[in-house]
């Protein structure tokens, strides 16, 4: 495939206008513009109840803004049909460990056709697979349960299922949450790995603004609009993000706030 | 020996029921969606009552539909409210236990009917309940060939990867839930109303100690279910006790069987 290897036209992978959600009376998103240009890794950063985790169900297809637009892709909205070319990677899954479906389970659900039936052992026979577990490496975590596996291996998994749609957006929430600091540099080299390979468009969406700083070639701040973007440095000196996050933000110090409203919260 | 219609009834009902509530249960179980279960079990008693009242001798439609009903309220008051699931659970169980009663103490001789209906009895499987059993039991196998065991590992696993995927996640929710109302609206005949959940609850379990992956979980799951509610209906007649708590008390012994074979598998795994 070489079109691979050529630079894609600078088209948008994500479009978003005018975007207006309401939560119960509170304006959530009050009109956020927002273009992604495809091929980039980004982040979308903002404090808790800035609107973040709003606005990406908004680009799932998961809440129905009340105004505004929303274009992925360059195709449209996040109808099922498109959402196949794009990649979720959730925080964590609300497992209960007493649900047995192991990693090998897990990743045979993307490939239905390849993985064999139901009443037979799930064999990997087909190349994508092998190819997003080795790329992934979680070969070794395959007949392990899901439910028991530690944050930063559930997050290899979860990128690991979500590849196997070779998606053309990956899409990543709190990306490492559950992870500890010294595999947070592991897994942001993980992933820009697979953005350099895949060519694809990568979006971290997060309230830790350091790892911001080394991993991504452009930052989207959030706060109820787009307050501010550009390449990481000027984001983080900019005067708006300093109102965003309050007086006491300092960029490069490690922020590890327990935020409780999670992966569904504002 | 020859069967009794009776009895070839109850037993094919429960060999019926008691793999279809094998399966569900892996998932009920892993959805904490037990209550849900015992909460339109329950229903079913008010869906007796007003069958009763009505004069119809054999009360299996008002019992499915009350129960849907009281199921699809539980959804609808989960969407509309900001009420907890246990808190709605509970408010529907009591209030549907209240009106079968208030209406079964109006009606002359309910006495032995509503132990019929409490704790089962394999007297009162009808062929029409055999026949929506095999149904349901079809209707599943078919959805299973479609891959209806990775819908729901991927609806429980995140709901919203599961949207994504392109599962109608809403839509899929309200069918599991339809799904398990009927079959356990359907196996209130054997196990009774008090017990019906141990069914769909004790083989998930019992299946989870001896298991090492959710396929082999929902396969033992089938398994376990078939032999409670199998061995519970053949137990129960020579011992003319009421087949529900023959079944949970097979499916039971089951379960302490099943404890050694964790113990089995911790001396297998390598120490930490």
């Amino acid at each position: 495939m070489d079109i691979a290897f050529r630079p894609r036209p600078a088209v948008a992978a994500i479009e978003v206008l005018d975007l207006q959600v309401r939560l119960g009376g509170n304006p959530v998103l009050q009109g956020v513009r927002l273009r992604i240009e495809a091929g980039r890794m980004v982040a979308l950063i903002g404090p808790n109840g800035s609107g973040k985790t709003t606005l990406l169900r908004c680009l799932l297809g998961l809440h129905r803004p009340d105004s505004g637009s929303i274009h992925l892709l360059d195709e449209g909205p996040p109808t099922p049909h498109l959402l196949r070319r794009v990649g979720y990677v959730p925080q964590r899954l609300p497992l209960d460990p007493s649900f047995l479906l192991t990693v090998r389970e897990f990743l045979a659900i993307r490939r239905p056709r390849t993985a064999g039936w139901f009443w037979r052992p799930t064999r990997f026979v087909d190349d994508q697979l092998h190819e997003a577990v080795a790329e992934m490496d979680v070969t070794r975590l395959l007949d392990r349960p899901v439910a028991g596996l530690s944050g930063g291996q559930l997050q290899r998994v979860l990128i690991c299922s979500s590849l196997l749609n070779d998606p053309e957006l990956l899409l990543l929430d709190e990306p490492t949450a559950g992870v500890d600091t010294p595999g947070e540099e592991d897994f942001y080299g993980l992933i820009a790995e697979v953005h350099r390979r895949r060519h694809l468009t990568v979006v971290l969406v997060s309230h830790d603004l350091s790892m911001v700083y080394r991993h991504a070639s452009r930052v989207y701040a959030l706060n109820g609009v787009i307050c501010c973007e550009g390449a990481p440095e000027e984001v983080m000196n900019a005067e708006s993000l300093r109102q965003a996050y309050g007086i006491h933000f300092t960029p490069y110090h490690h922020h590890h706030h327990h935020h409780p409203g999670g992966a569904h919260g504002a | 020996m020859e069967l009794e219609p009776f009895m070839l009834r109850a037993l094919l009902a429960a060999v019926l029921l008691g793999p279809l509530c094998g399966f569900i249960g892996v998932f009920v179980t892993a959805r904490r969606m037990s209550f849900f279960s015992d909460t339109i079990a329950h229903a079913a008693l008010a869906g007796v009552a007003l069958g009763f009242l009505l004069g119809l001798s054999d009360p299996t439609v008002p019992m499915v539909l009350f129960s849907l009903l009281v199921a699809g309220l539980i959804l609808w008051l989960k969407e509309r409210t900001h009420l907890l699931n246990d808190t709605i659970m509970a408010l529907l169980l009591s209030g549907s236990v209240a009106l079968g009663m208030v209406i079964l103490s109006r009606l002359k001789g309910f006495r032995g009917e509503l132990d019929r209906y409490l704790f089962g009895d394999i007297l009162s499987v009808g062929w029409g309940d055999v026949v929506l059993a095999a149904a349901v039991l079809v209707l599943v196998g078919s959805a299973l060939l479609l891959r209806l065991n990775d819908v729901l590992s991927l609806m429980t696993a995140h709901p919203d990867l599961a949207h994504v995927a392109g599962v109608p996640v809403r839509a899929m929710n309200y069918a599991f839930v339809a799904l398990l109302t009927l079959t356990v609206a359907l196996s209130i005949r054997l196990l009774g109303i008090i017990l019906v959940t141990s069914l769909v609850v004790i083989p998930p379990a019992t299946a989870r100690n001896l298991a090492g992956s959710l396929r082999q979980q929902i396969l033992l799951s089938l398994l376990f279910g078939l032999a409670g509610a199998g061995g519970g209906v053949a137990l129960s007649y020579p011992m003319d006790l009421p087949s529900g708590p023959c079944i949970t008390l097979t499916l039971a012994v089951l379960f302490v069987a099943s404890l050694a074979g964790i113990r089995a598998r911790r001396s297998q795994a390598p120490s930490p």
